[in-house]
């Protein structure tokens, strides 16, 4: 019982329905709105958010962490640096993934521009496309892709400026 | 067809080009698939109830006087806090920007929130501030939400 209550999934499902169950004994008519809203749109994502798991599951599997650090190096020189503020959008995850392997690159000597980098470039999140798409439009989509590459490229140069030890 | 349609016959393309060249990559591949599916859907399903909220209780003239074209540069400070405070998935972020665009948010305003919400954690701090040192969690936190401000800025400018 502990472990289900501690169990993220049972925890926003449960929160899910205790707050739905909460407006419909308000007023019914909200409620009524609420779940025909989380009804309708569940149905137009779930082939979606499908499509979505098989690209970041087969993403995970061929190519993982160590490769990426492999591949990015220290994240220096000018082919380091394109590649940094680049490749990061392909991958899936949360921040919560992406420190640690972050930390590892940190300590294979990646400057610390490289690092904030890849943090902004992995924020481009291509394997989203699909959803992105579907609530935002095309022209929000590639605008912002574009974006995040120069974003990249900024945070890169401002974090390599402002160093890593105070002056 | 439906788009979602054409995304799932290209990811079920990529899964057999899988299959043929290694069978148990393709095996954990799968086994991936389903935990991401089975971490993903209750909040998404979440953020479907607080969508559903926001339909019954807020008005489209709230959201867009909050976050409309009218809101201008303060429009997309507030949805850059919210971004920064929201506990979104990255996955979760798109459905309720969109959710808020068609309800009068502009497109300024969506992408500092998008850009907030998957680059700025609250609850991630401490894992940044333990892994990556206090000075670069500090300095990028900043860095990143005056540049998306700006960049936010801009794509109202061309989207709009």
């Amino acid at each position: 019982m502990k472990k289900l209550l501690k169990n993220d999934v049972f925890q926003f499902l449960s929160l899910s329905a205790v707050i739905t169950l909460i407006v419909y004994g308000i007023n019914a008519e909200k409620g009524a709105i609420v779940t025909r809203t989380v009804y309708n749109t569940f149905i137009e994502v779930l082939d979606i958010v499908t499509a979505v798991s098989i690209f970041i599951g087969l993403f995970q599997v061929w190519v993982k962490p160590p490769t990426i650090v492999k591949w990015l190096g220290k994240g220096s020189g000018l082919k380091g640096f394109i590649l940094v503020c680049t490749f990061p959008i392909l991958m899936g995850g949360s921040l919560f993934t992406v420190f640690p392997l972050l930390k590892t690159l940190k300590e294979k000597g990646a400057r610390q521009g490289a690092i904030a980098s890849f943090i902004t470039a992995w924020g481009g999140k291509a394997p989203l496309l699909p959803l992105e798409t579907k609530f935002l439009g095309w022209p929000f989509a590639l605008v912002r892709l574009g974006f995040v590459i120069v974003f990249a490229f900024l945070m890169g140069i401002l974090m390599d400026w402002v160093g890593e030890k105070p002056t | 067809m439906r788009a979602g349609t054409i995304y799932l016959l290209i990811a079920l393309v990529l899964l057999g080009i899988s299959l043929l060249k290694e069978k148990q990559r393709t095996k954990e591949a799968i086994k991936a698939t389903f935990k991401i599916f089975y971490v993903l859907m209750p909040v998404l399903v979440f953020v479907f109830v607080l969508m559903g909220l926001i339909q019954a209780y807020i008005s489209r003239e709230t959201i867009a006087n909050l976050l409309g074209q009218r809101s201008g540069i303060l429009g997309i400070l507030s949805a850059e806090i919210v971004g920064c405070i929201a506990l979104f998935m990255p996955p979760a972020v798109f459905p309720f920007g969109g959710y808020l665009l068609k309800n009068g948010a502009s497109f300024g305003s969506i992408a500092g929130f998008v850009f907030t919400a998957i680059l700025i954690g609250i609850t991630t701090l401490p894992l940044e501030f333990k892994l990556l040192g206090k000075r670069f969690t500090i300095f990028r936190n900043i860095f990143t939400f005056v540049l998306a401000f700006f960049i936010a800025l801009l794509m109202e400018v061309i989207l709009r």
